[in-house]
């Protein structure tokens, strides 16, 4: 796709958001949809991740829930305006990610699957211990102040109004994420994913390019992060657990991580599918399960990957999962 | 205080050798990652607790595993069998799907509350440690890990099947060529893995209690050990689990409020210094 092609389909995506608008007048549909919204961008991180570096991370909820817990400790601290402190968040998961990056994708295939789940637990260990300043298990809340941006807090926590911010953040997110992989940057990094061996042997530094992507996943699931916690105003141990980067996880692979937009469609397609299980939400772990374990073996580049299959009219591109190493 | 803390690590690494060498020996073979093993462990301890609630722990220990066993050969035949050709982070990713299966299945049946198994009467009485009474079922389970670990070890080197399993972990192909039937001998190593997992949580059912949040607790140590002992190699495994108990032992004494943050950064320098592991990564 070409960038004026991704800016058109982008624009096209933001006034689809209004549409919904306009048709949802629910307002628990309409907090629905924003949770999902929410994981959307979540999942896309762990998908850039899963696409760009062929990398499986099992525990990217670290920077879901760190992002949201920085946020409460900063805000409680007060050191300087909200506005900042995103910005100070976001800046500190990039880093946090660039550094844990430059440690830990050196670990070869399934042992970093491995690694990222146990470094995740960690955390989740460490802040549900930390009562003084996380609130430990009980979670903590997380104090904005009444205007953000010029807007009253009141405000912007209208479903209608903050389903339209998480939305434009996602439109605004794979745009910028499209851009930056068709850029040499993107051909880097897909080099070094396929073949590591010969990408060092035509002079690329194959380790930097590989923890950036981590650090850009990571600063990704971040966004979403902070987004989730403006939205629930609310950060717990929760929100780091092993199972959270587990679910998402399936999202990703569920919708497909081919394509940009993939691992979206299945946060999507998850939340309504929970949604309309209802009573039989109990046993969604056995029922996600299977659903997992069914489309990997049957349908391994997702429902997206069914999707670009049909428009194209032939069996989707590159059938194949990710090469581990 | 630092005694008891030594043997208590030292009762912990005897139970992650025995899930690890699970772990490695499926990996060694099979080339899987099982993310389900922590899963199959509770599932061996609460059958466990089933059986030893009707008869008694001594036919738990040894019918629970068998089951375990069973349950392993299945999973061989129609799982990783069939998608032996595929991309290991497939395999990754069905596995941890069943490890979705399985804990709400035993959450089903067991329930979400704690459950605890008591100590078989033979066993229960204390001995005299270095001045520091112990209790002899902690001295069992050290006794089991290190019979698993030599036996294993002993087993892999100088029995004829034990010789098979070197080969096809080296190289299937071949192996196969050589007139091995390699598919029997991963149902039969799979098996045997597998009823390590549900051997290790029917050890560990008198000194752990019983709860749906038991699998994760372990299955992360697990997979601290087997990635810092290199993937697959049974030796760094059993290095890496008693390593890892002591660390968490001393960690237990002399810095209480971060001791569980010792794992990981014991596993972080390792990486840095070594990133595929004591024994190297055979992938």
């Amino acid at each position: 796709m070409t960038f004026y092609r991704s800016l058109l389909v982008s624009i096209i995506a933001l006034l689809l958001g209004l549409a919904v608008l306009n048709f949802v007048t629910s307002s628990t549909l309409l907090s629905l949809f924003t949770q999902a919204i929410i994981y959307a961008v979540f999942a896309l991180g762990i998908g850039v991740l899963l696409k760009q570096n062929g990398m499986v991370s099992f525990g990217h909820a670290l920077y879901f829930g760190s992002a949201g817990y920085l946020m409460g400790i900063m805000l409680q601290l007060q050191w300087a305006s909200a506005e900042t402190l995103i910005f100070y968040t976001l800046f500190i998961i990039t880093l946090v990610g660039l550094l844990f990056g430059l440690i830990i994708v050196r670990v070869p295939g399934v042992a970093f699957g491995m690694l990222t789940l146990a470094i995740g637990q960690m955390f989740y260990l460490t802040a549900s211990r930390a009562r003084g300043f996380t609130g430990g298990a009980d979670g903590m809340n997380i104090d904005w102040p009444s205007t953000l941006f010029g807007f009253s807090v009141s405000q912007i926590l209208k479903p209608s109004v903050i389903f339209m911010i998480s939305w434009t953040t996602l439109i605004i997110v794979i745009f910028l994420v499209s851009c930056l992989l068709r850029s040499r940057f993107g051909a880097i990094t897909e080099a070094v994913r396929d073949n590591e061996e010969r990408a060092r042997f035509i002079g690329i530094s194959t380790l930097l390019p590989r923890a950036a992507i981590y650090s850009l996943s990571a600063l990704i699931s971040g966004i979403a992060g902070v987004l989730s916690a403006l939205n629930t105003g609310f950060v717990s141990p929760e929100n780091l657990h092993w199972s959270l980067s587990g679910m998402t996880l399936m999202m990703v692979v569920v919708g497909g991580f081919k394509v940009l937009w993939g691992p979206a469609l299945g946060a999507v397609v998850y939340f309504m599918f929970k949604d309309i299980l209802g009573d039989y939400a109990t046993h969604w772990m056995t029922i996600f399960g299977v659903v997992l374990i069914a489309v990997i073996v049957f349908s391994p580049t997702g429902i997206a990957g069914a999707i670009v299959g049909l428009m194209s009219g032939k069996p989707s591109v590159g059938n194949k999962p990710a090469q581990g190493h | 205080m630092l005694t008891i803390n030594l043997f208590n690590g030292l009762v912990y690494g005897a139970l992650l050798i025995i899930m690890c060498s699970g772990l490695a020996l499926i990996y060694g073979l099979r080339r899987v990652v099982n993310f389900a093993h922590g899963s199959l462990y509770m599932m061996g301890a609460y059958l466990g607790y089933t059986i030893a609630f009707n008869s008694n722990f001594w036919v738990a220990l040894v019918a629970a595993p068998a089951i375990m066993a069973c349950l392993g050969v299945l999973l061989d035949r129609y799982g990783f069998r069939l998608l032996q050709d595929r991309d290991p982070l497939t395999v990754v990713l069905v596995t941890f799907g069943l490890l979705l299966v399985i804990e709400d299945m035993v959450q089903t049946i067991w329930g979400k509350s704690n459950l605890s198994v008591a100590a078989p009467q033979a066993l229960a009485f204390s001995v005299d440690l270095a001045g520091t009474p112990v209790p002899a079922y902690r001295i069992g389970v050290i006794v089991v890990g290190f019979c698993v670990a030599v036996g294993l070890t002993l087993w892999l080197r100088y029995s004829k099947i034990g010789l098979f399993v070197r080969a096809a972990s080296t190289d299937p192909v071949t192996t196969s060529m050589q007139g091995v039937n390699t598919d029997l001998l991963s149902a039969g190593v799979v098996g045997l893995g597998t009823a390590l997992a549900g051997l290790a949580g029917v050890v560990a059912a008198p000194f752990l209690s019983l709860s749906p949040s038991m699998s994760a607790d372990v299955i992360i140590d697990s997979f601290v050990v087997v990635v810092i002992g290199g993937l697959g190699s049974l030796a760094g495994a059993f290095i890496a689990a008693m390593l890892l108990g002591m660390v968490q032992a001393i960690g237990a004494v002399y810095l209480p409020d971060t001791a569980v943050l010792l794992p990981f950064v014991f596993m972080v320098f390792i990486l840095i210094w070594k990133p595929s592991g004591f024994a190297g990564s055979r992938t």
